[in-house]
């Protein structure tokens, strides 16, 4: 039949409000809010947990063994300068606290074993080549990649050219000022471009986090609430009392009634989580000096934005929204809990997929602006993800993002048109496996 | 005012669930809704609530179809009991009346009193999953007709009820009934259609085989059982020469006899001039059970009893040979087959 809009909205009420209450009420739903809640504090007060940690500690020790070699440089001396060398771009009070310790020996046996039972992080042995150029071998348990690994490959480098310099007849000159980084400025091309104005180092990292942070939190919400609307759903199909509800509510208000009302509590879990966090974040200098001394500050994290947190609020609604009710279409087609996540499974493959390239996009894996990232972030199911990152990159014009929104949008109602018709049939549907067969028929149902 | 399901056809991929089936139910009636399992009983409620859409046909309440009748209109027991296991029974049975738009406190002051009436006021604030099956039933009964409907559909409500609870469940159908509601409900307890149904509807492979008030039902068999007592030796030879009449069962004190197409007065008659001291004459329509095995073929609980050795016939065999329209029979069976 169709019911009048006041009773359409009405029963929605009204299946909602069981739903929140209800899984609200459960030990389930508390305990995950508690330790989301630690787990969103932890990560932002993640570098204050790390100095506390890291306060007694001296640093990582590295031993150099010269040898024969007698470099023209003084090496333990230019290695410690070289590997303490502020990051570029960061303020002093960002710096990171870890320090390396040069110290110089000339056992390399004593030394490869302090460094096998963790005493010393790193040994490097130097040596000259036939052709008297500084060679070096360093003794590690990290692998090739490791930061410190890579760092001491860069020092290693400067010494040896500075070594060729000095045989070469060019007198020493002053090492840091010879190897100080340039400034380097990376600009847009664009003049029109949303960010336009030098970006340094740190706001590049800022913005990545940001934007990587946001679609984790918006892939989490969609896989985590959009399978307690498919597990919902199993659930009242399991202890069949979704016969007494369909003969009160149509299945079209059943569905919209636990979206929101599964919305409506993920969303109150979120802000629950996310205040304390956002605080800790905030705060965390203030907390920083309150456990270290210094002078506090407070600021929001370089590149989080009120229009970026806007859009992450309507592209959280609407994501979860389009998710939300296709998972309920397709939890409604098996008649078990345990066959929930087989039927759901093709769609959390397209959200992981869009998380991914979201992800890659954002790394700079894929580029931000290649035209499978920009066609896709205006396909509903990957636009969440994707226009939010390349919001966050400053490479969406605020057109681009509303028509992203708008398209997710007006697909919303198409999803709910295909959900509710498999949920029609879907639901009185006990002990047949669906096949496409089956789907098709209930999408052509009367 | 009246139910009426007119040539409802319904089909699940090859299967004919319904093939063509019309009756009526009038306003303030108890109907009772009878078929052996797998006959279309819980397709045709579904199609009446319009929770399953037919392929053809309509159903219709007060000339109104039901697609576009208000929901509150019916109350629904259906046969798969089912509650949210893990909310507390008050709780919801308000929920499912405020799907039918009663205020939670009103729907919280009549779920108490029904609670009460049922013997389980106790119950309100324990969990579903924590009642015994017959308490989930009658709560479920309750959520079926805290909203007041005009129609109560229920399948199979006296499955799973002890004596006890059979007895309150009959009591309140009898109020429901004073207050005007309408009660159709599905059973293969045919001792409750006697006693509860003022009409009925058989189905069987989708088809009506029978329908209408209890009495034409009875009476459309043309035929009546007379128990016939008399003092001596009951034997009674001469019955056999009698035309219509059929021996059914020899008692001690009586025998049953199976009239068909003649006054069973003639029986009396016969038996006075014969000589016979009658005892006992009691004439009597054949019971609905009986009516439903003849024009079934089987029991409506056939599935209480083991097949007969090697029964592996269809059971459209059967109904042929027991007398059922042969044509109805062959058309039922190519109807399923479609």
């Amino acid at each position: 039949m169709t019911p009048s809009p006041a009773a359409t909205l009405r029963n929605i009420v009204a299946v909602a409000r069981r739903e929140f209450l209800w899984r609200g009420r459960t030990r389930t739903f508390k305990a995950t809010t508690v330790l989301l809640v630690v787990v969103g504090v932890g990560l932002a007060l993640a570098p204050v947990i790390i100095r506390f940690i890291d306060r007694g500690s001296t640093g990582d020790r590295i031993e150099v063994v010269v040898g024969d070699s007698s470099p023209a440089v003084d090496v333990p001396g230019a290695l410690g300068l070289l590997l303490n060398a502020p990051i570029p771009g960061l303020p002093t009070d960002r710096q990171t606290t870890t320090a390396y310790r040069v110290e110089a020996t000339t056992d390399v046996e004593a030394a490869r074993s302090r460094v096998l039972d963790g005493a010393t992080s790193a040994l490097l042995v130097l040596d000259r080549t036939a052709s008297g150029d500084l060679s070096f071998a360093l003794y590690s348990k990290d692998t090739f990649l490791s930061r410190t690994t890579q760092l001491i490959r860069q020092a290693a480098s400067s010494i040896a050219i500075q070594d060729r310099l000095t045989r070469a007849g060019i007198p020493p000159i002053d090492q840091a000022a010879l190897f100080a980084p340039p400034d380097f400025e990376v600009l847009s091309a664009d003049p029109d471009a949303p960010t336009n104005g030098p970006q340094t180092g740190e706001e590049f990292a800022s913005t990545f986090a940001i934007s990587f942070v946001l679609s984790i939190l918006l892939f989490m919400a969609i896989i985590l609430y959009g399978q307690w609307v498919a597990f919902s759903v199993a659930e009242e199909k399991n202890s069949r009392v979704m016969e007494i509800v369909l003969a009160a509510a149509t299945p079209f208000q059943l569905m919209a009634g636990k979206v929101v009302g599964v919305g409506g509590l993920a969303l109150v879990q979120y802000v629950v989580v996310l205040i304390p966090s956002a605080a800790a974040l905030i705060f965390q200098d203030r907390i920083a000096a309150f456990i270290f001394g210094g002078s506090p500050g407070a600021a929001l994290p370089e590149g989080l934005s009120v229009p970026l947190l806007v859009v992450f609020g309507i592209m959280f609604v609407l994501g979860f929204a389009l998710y939300a009710v296709l998972y309920a279409g397709a939890a409604s087609l098996v008649s078990r809990q345990e066959d929930v996540n087989q039927i759901v499974a093709p769609l959390t493959i397209i959200s992981v997929g869009g998380y991914i390239v979201a992800s890659y996009a954002g790394t700079g894996l894929i580029p931000i602006d290649s035209p499978l990232v920009v066609i896709l972030s205006f396909i509903p199911f990957f636009s969440p993800y994707l226009m939010l990152t390349r919001m966050g990159q400053g490479t969406a014009s605020p057109a681009e993002i509303a028509i992203a929104i708008a398209l997710l949008a007006a697909f919303i109602p198409v999803a709910l048109w295909v959900a509710a018709r498999l949920y029609r049939s879907g639901v009185l549907m006990y002990g047949q496996s669906p096949t496409p067969r089956t789907l098709w028929r209930a999408l052509r149902a009367r | 005012m009246s139910l009426v399901l007119d040539s409802l056809v319904k089909r699940f991929g090859k299967v004919t669930a319904l093939d063509g089936i019309s009756f009526q139910v009038e306003q303030g009636q108890v109907f009772g809704f009878l078929g052996a399992n797998g006959a279309g009983k819980t397709t045709t409620m579904r199609i009446v609530l319009d929770i399953l859409r037919p392929d053809s046909g309509t159903v219709t309440w007060a000339g109104i179809p039901s697609t576009d009748v208000s929901r509150r209109t019916w109350g629904y027991l259906p046969e798969e009991r089912g509650l949210y296991p893990r909310l507390e029974v008050l709780e919801q049975l308000v929920f499912f009346a405020s799907l039918y738009a009663i205020p939670r406190r009103e729907a919280a002051a009549r779920a108490r009193d029904w609670l009460g009436r049922f013997r389980i006021p106790e119950y309100e604030k324990r969990r579903a999953e924590e009642l015994s099956k017959g308490n989930q039933q009658k709560v479920q009964l309750i959520a079926a007709v805290l909203h007041e409907p005009d129609v109560l559909i229920m399948d199979e409500p006296f499955v799973g009820l002890d004596p006890v609870n059979v007895s309150l469940l009959k009591e309140a159908f009898g109020e429901m009934r004073k207050r005007g509601t309408t009660l159709v409900f599905s059973t293969h307890q045919m001792e409750m259609v006697e006693e509860l149904c003022e009409a009925v509807a058989i189905i069987d492979r989708g088809r009506l085989v029978l329908g209408g008030p209890i009495l034409d039902v009875k009476r459309s068999s043309g035929r009546q059982v007379v128990r016939l007592g008399v003092e001596g030796d009951a034997g009674l030879p001469w019955l056999a020469d009698l035309e219509g009449v059929s021996v059914v069962r020899s008692g001690e004190d009586y025998t049953e006899l199976d009239v068909r197409g003649r006054d069973p007065q003639d029986i009396l008659g016969a038996a006075l001039a014969r000589g016979e001291r009658v005892t006992q004459f009691l004439i009597a329509d054949p019971s609905i059970e009986q009516i439903f095995i003849e024009r079934v073929g089987r029991p409506p609980s056939e599935d209480h009893h083991l097949a007969s050795a090697g029964a592996g016939a269809s059971p459209s065999g059967t109904a042929t040979a027991d007398g059922t329209d042969p044509a109805e029979a062959a058309d039922a069976t190519s109807g399923a087959a479609r």
